[in-house]
């Protein structure tokens, strides 16, 4: 089977989510992603840890391989650590670099400057090199925002998602949770990246691509309504659950202690198969008759969904009205998730070896090709897990000076190999997957 | 200088799921044909309208993501127009198609009977729970999505209703088409490697799922902590989340010794605090134990600031501080102003309104978009050869 991506060599200096989840796409299409990191200014990834490896000293050395946020964002990438602060550090680098396709990075642009890692700097090693970066504010010095701070958090506030995030009339909810900035930017490097290396093909030239997380959000997202304010001087904010172009469209609580479900009519069609089920007097109200009314009476619908919608469970209703044809869903908890029959079906969750932990669970990814699919291999590395093995074999350093760069401490081997640990859920990866079969979900 | 696109033709039988896809390619020089009935696509019919213009031609979300493509009316009920259609998938590199499961083969139309004459196809396809699985048949929509994928029901107050994050924006519907536009490429590189189109399976609920790693399985089987909503601030430790200043809120996230260092200091010296420079408050744990303390603190000086003196003497002093923009204040934000982010662009019945500029900027002149089509402005253009 073609792997797309099969000899494409990914040189990654990756943090956190924004730019690991793009690498971590090329890997599964067969590139090799090489996670550049370093024990002295590691990932934020390799420093939370795991929450009951905390106080264990005896584990201490599984702590930087042990958060789930290992494998989630980097699986099938190797792991080289190396000490980019250090000349040692960077000459190794170079020579991993100059035999890499592409250069994929989140670090702040200032930082890549610092360590000989711009793009002018990489383009004299490497000149058709695929260069994309994804700084928080750009790559531009001159920018006013370019010596800014902004950590993940912040980025969805300030692109204006918390801002349409929320109840009207509430103060802003944000997205406490998740950093969607994040991964909207990374899909955008994915692509990129795919496009920067077929044009590459067609021109043999490479491509710099500056992904400034602030404009890509905004570009994606707020067209419409940045139009609409130019244009009229409104300005769209939050409107809960509700949506602006038809009615109901909310989420209603269910039988039980915080159980929801989130239902959405679109038009006339809809509404007729929701009537199907529902309490028929709805049918009769001139308020509810066609589209404009129920978005104008929409408090009132709403009043009467919540009040008949606590009379169900929530797995109950959303079967029976998706078996009419109206889309309806279980507001899903984390617990839900493993007993979704389709999210389990689609195998979403991946197990594979893992150095340190055997074997690790991880999310897969939703694009399916049917004739050149993607393929998980492993879980996510341990640190410094390839440095050996990539400096000597695809960098060409000497196994000598490799092995000298190790002592010195400037290259990083794993840690401690022979330490290794089950996570707590070990015991019942059994129940997580019921229909295990002998494949790699039953590794040694 | 030519794009990385040109010379790709692209069939859009899609609605706002795969409207980014179609804008990204064309931007990069595709080939992008939207294919509508006689009605028009979907996103017409989306408010916000401009005012004063005819139904069809007023929308601004099909304003700013048909932008560069051509447009064909085409009504599948019709044989001639049928046939219209089958000639113009014959001849496609891509199809982004988002009709849901198994409608465009009950007209004879689907991946398996065009990839017979187009072996050559990339077919996008866009349903709400994908092609295979128990939900296959199901339903959905952008916040029964965020409903399924885990994300939702950790998003708000704790006293309302889980809230669907980004709103109105549809934020799952606008992740799906990038997964479109991924989709796509690795469609076209495929082709390039074996010689022949694929079909592309994408849904709705992975494309949400695809956020939730941070309140997701793997985490959950990790720590068996249950992810639920708790406002717009975060628990571990204070400040951060979302705080008020005289004019709007700002998004504080100070997690870092240094970080607090700075920001009990700039309250120390403006609000003359000097409980807060007590060094037992260096402890991010003793700060999430007396978060209530600590934020009222901080309140104090934010409520007496705007929302951009807080965010720039923040900034200066190191801490990672940004403002909770607004549409109308990212309009006026003075860093997208210099970098020249807001373009004009031609609306599809003449006048002008800004937009946002390209998601991203490359050395090599790859962008470029014109204005949206009118409603079958290229019907004599497309279906007569």
């Amino acid at each position: 089977m073609v792997r797309l991506l099969d000899g494409v060599k990914v040189f990654e200096l990756g943090i956190a989510i924004a730019s690991p989840n793009a690498g971590r796409l090329l890997a599964h299409h067969g590139a090799d992603v090489y996670k550049i990191e370093s024990p002295t200014s590691p990932d934020i990834v390799r420093l939370i840890g795991s929450a009951w490896l905390h106080d264990n000293e005896e584990l201490a050395p599984v702590v930087p391989d042990s958060s789930p946020y290992v494998s989630e964002m980097n699986a099938d990438k190797k792991s080289v650590a190396l000490d980019l602060k250090t000349p040692e550090g960077q000459r190794a680098a170079r020579a991993l670099l100059a035999q890499c396709d592409v250069f994929l990075a989140n670090i702040g642009a200032r930082a890549l400057g610092d360590i000989g890692l711009d793009y002018a700097s990489v383009t004299e090693l490497n000149p058709d090199i695929v260069y994309v970066q994804l700084p928080g504010f750009g790559s531009d010095p001159a920018a006013p925002y370019f010596p800014y701070v902004a950590w993940g958090p912040n980025q969805a506030p300030l692109v204006g998602i918390d801002d349409l995030t929320g109840h009207a009339g509430r103060e802003p909810a944000g997205i406490a949770t998740v950093a969607p900035p994040d991964y909207l930017s990374s899909l955008h490097a994915a692509f990129c990246v795919l496009t920067g290396l077929e044009e590459r093909e067609r021109t043999g030239q490479g491509v710099h691509v500056d992904i400034s997380q602030f404009e890509t959000t905004v570009s994606l997202l707020l067209g419409p309504f940045a139009m609409d304010h130019a244009l009229t001087g409104r300005a769209q904010s939050r409107i809960g659950n509700r949506s602006l172009w038809y009615a109901p469209e909310g989420v209603y609580p269910c039988q039980g202690e915080e159980r929801w479900i989130a239902i959405s009519v679109a038009d006339d069609k809809q509404w007729a198969a929701l009537l199907t089920v529902a309490p028929p007097e709805w049918g009769r109200d001139e308020r509810f008759a066609d589209g404009e009314s129920r978005l104008a009476n929409v408090e009132a619908l709403d009043e009467v969904i919540a009040a008949w919608t606590l009379g169900f469970t929530n797995n109950d209703l959303a079967t029976r009205l998706q078996g009419v044809g109206v889309a309806a869903h279980i507001v899903a908890t984390n617990e839900d998730l493993l007993h979704d029959p389709h999210v389990m079906d689609s195998n979403w969750y991946q197990v594979r070896p893992n150095s340190r932990f055997r074997r690790d669970v991880f999310s897969g990814y939703g694009i399916h090709l049917s004739e050149t699919p993607g393929a998980w291999e492993r879980a996510g590395p341990s640190m410094g897990e390839h440095t050996v093995d990539v400096l000597t074999d695809v960098a060409g350093l000497e196994p000598d000076d490799v092995q000298g760069l190790v002592e010195g401490g400037t290259a990083f081997a794993m840690n401690r190999p022979d330490l290794q640990v089950n996570r707590p859920y070990e015991d019942w990866l059994h129940v997580l997957f019921p229909q295990e079969a002998a494949d790699t979900r039953d590794l040694p | 200088m030519s794009q990385p696109f040109e010379g790709v033709k692209v069939v859009d039988l899609s609605g706002l799921a795969g409207a980014y896809a179609t804008r990204l390619l064309a931007a990069l020089g595709a080939d992008v044909v939207k294919v509508e009935p006689p009605d028009g696509n979907p996103l017409r019919r989306m408010a916000p309208f401009i005012e004063g213009v005819p139904g069809s031609e007023a929308s601004l979300w099909w304003a700013y993501l048909a932008m560069g493509s051509r447009s064909v009316v085409i009504d599948i009920d019709k044989d001639d127009d049928r046939a219209e259609l089958e000639a113009l998938l014959a001849q496609a590199d891509v199809v982004v198609d988002d009709h849901g499961t198994g409608v465009l083969d009950g007209h004879g139309l689907g991946y398996e009977r065009v990839s017979e004459v187009n072996p050559g196809v990339v077919w996008v396809s866009i349903t709400p729970f994908g092609l295979r699985g128990p939900k296959r048949d199901w339903q959905s929509s952008n916040l029964v999505a965020w409903a399924a994928s885990g994300v939702l029901y950790t998003v708000g107050f704790d006293d309302q209703p889980p809230v669907v994050p980004g709103g109105p924006a549809q934020m799952g519907m606008q992740a799906m088409a990038l997964n479109a536009a991924v989709g796509a490429v690795l469609g076209l590189r495929g082709r390039r490697l074996i010689g022949r189109g694929q079909l592309v399976d994408l849904s709705l609920a992975e494309a949400c799922l695809a956020f939730a790693p941070e309140t997701g399985v793997p985490v959950f089987l990790d720590d068996q902590v249950h992810r639920v909503r708790s406002g717009n601030r975060r628990t571990l430790s204070r400040p951060f989340g979302i705080y008020p200043c005289s004019d709007g809120y700002v998004s504080i996230l100070v997690l870092m010794p240094r970080h607090w260092e700075a920001m009990a200091q700039w309250v120390h010296e403006v609000c003359g605090n000097e409980s807060i420079i007590d060094p037992v408050f260096a402890d991010m744990t003793v700060r999430g134990q007396t978060m209530e303390l600590v934020d009222s603190w901080v309140e104090e000086l934010t409520t007496s600031m705007t929302l951009l003196e807080v965010f720039q003497e923040a900034q200066r002093r190191g801490i990672p501080i940004t403002p909770v923009n607004t549409i109308e204040t990212l309009r006026r934000d003075p860093h997208l102003e210099a970098v020249g982010f807001w373009e004009e662009v031609e609306l599809p019945v003449g006048g002008s309104a800004t937009i946002p500029g390209p998601p991203f900027r490359t050395n090599a002149d790859w962008w470029q978009l014109g204005r949206a089509p009118r409603l079958g402005e290229h019907n004599a253009d497309v279906l007569d050869h």
